[in-house]
């Protein structure tokens, strides 16, 4: 159920440039879901469903788009998704759910097995674009 | 690419009414202490309480107010844990590491950061207190950024060398002019050569007052945290050092 702070979160970014830019009509907000914070989109769209009551906009506006996580080694340059973890408990994968650093905390690179990697891409929910009616 | 938290941190932190980072440039003087003795004593105080632990690499408060580590509960985002018998909310890294290592970089501590003040539904706080990692980094920079109206508090010791490096904090939030909640100096002696107040003055902040040195704090903390009494001397130091922090109160 943490996916409605994050979805708040999203509405009150649209929210914002919405006010930001004369209140114009909101076309489409395109929104980026990392792998690796394994939301669940089902409860992820409810909160957004829920939350938009009070919004001058609709859930139909909201477009979702993954996007595979992947990792870079820092110590020997190793490049890796994130399938390459299937060793990853229930227990690892509910922390990193609630907080995509601790992938850090349980994962190594599994090249060379260092704890100095970076994640590259698909770390959880950022907004790629917001497009605003020119009316 | 935008990032939304940035637009909800306010919002979660709408129903705190003062926000006390507890800092230090240095290390081992005694932060997480402070910040544990003086949310039980707001708390005992009938105050509505918080801890932060913000050390993430260090992260050790669950230990102080006897927290057990397990993941929030979750109601359109995650509640913050309670403490032993102390009725503080509480929340770190901590619950989601356990007792692992967390190795991460300045930029991951700013993502997790984020994600925790967007995500923790805080409960109506009289007093949010942030346990802070030892030095003049992200995390100082980033609670700058992220949170309204903090009022930072430094702690350090009668030890020449603490004084110095803490002296480098205070002057920058001088010079950045953050609001400074005060001073505290942590493991006092009787005789110890206090600087402190000169230090507090020089920056145009207060002294709050002194902490003594206590033999096995980290277990009287955990057994305060239970409901045991602290010793007196130390509990009466902490009180005086909370009613001026009340006595300022906005």
């Amino acid at each position: 159920m943490h996916e409605w702070a994050l979805a708040d979160a999203v509405i009150s970014t649209v929210q914002r440039l919405y006010e930001e830019n004369g209140r114009k009509r909101v076309l489409s907000v395109q929104v980026l879901i990392g792998e690796l914070q394994h939301i669940e989109m089902e409860v992820f769209s409810m909160g957004l469903q829920n939350l938009l009551s009070e919004h001058p906009f609709s859930s139909d506006v909201f477009h979702f788009e993954t996007e595979k996580a992947s990792f870079r080694c820092n110590a020997c340059g190793n490049e890796w998704l994130l399938e390459k973890h299937p060793d990853l408990g229930e227990e690892e994968l509910e922390a990193i759910h609630f907080l995509p650093e601790a992938a850090h905390v349980y994962m190594r690179c599994p090249s060379c097995g260092s704890p100095d990697f970076a994640l590259k891409k698909g770390r959880g929910v950022t907004i790629k674009s917001i497009d605003l009616s020119d009316d | 690419m935008i990032d939304p938290r940035l637009d909800v941190i306010g919002k979660r932190l709408e129903p705190v009414r003062r926000i006390i980072p507890v800092s230090s440039a240095k290390g081992g003087v005694g932060k997480s202490v402070c910040a544990a003795l003086l949310a039980l004593s707001f708390s005992q105080g009938g105050y509505r309480t918080g801890l932060l632990d913000l050390d993430f690499q260090g992260a050790s408060a669950h230990l102080l107010l006897d927290v057990r580590l397990e993941f929030p509960e979750e109601e359109a985002g995650i509640k913050p844990l309670r403490t032993g018998n102390a009725e503080l909310d509480f929340m770190s890294f901590a619950a989601f590491s356990r007792e692992h290592t967390v190795p991460l970089r300045g930029s991951e501590v700013s993502q997790a950061m984020l994600e925790l003040l967007a995500i923790t539904i805080w409960n109506p706080l009289d007093f949010l207190l942030i346990d802070m990692p030892p030095g003049i980094g992200d995390e100082i920079f980033d609670v700058l950024r992220y949170l309204r109206h903090p009022e930072f508090l430094v702690v350090t010791t009668p030890s020449r060398l603490v004084r110095h490096v803490v002296e480098r904090l205070v002057a920058m939030l001088s010079e950045l002019k953050v609001p400074m909640v005060g001073v505290i100096e942590n493991m006092v002696r009787s005789g110890s050569d206090s600087q402190a107040a000169q230090l507090a003055e020089t920056y145009g902040t207060t002294l709050l007052g002194s902490v003594p040195f206590q033999e096995g704090i980290d277990d009287l903390l955990a057994a305060a945290a239970k409901g045991d009494r602290l010793p007196e001397t130390l509990a009466n130091s902490i009180r005086s050092i909370t009613a001026r922090i009340t006595s300022a109160d906005r």
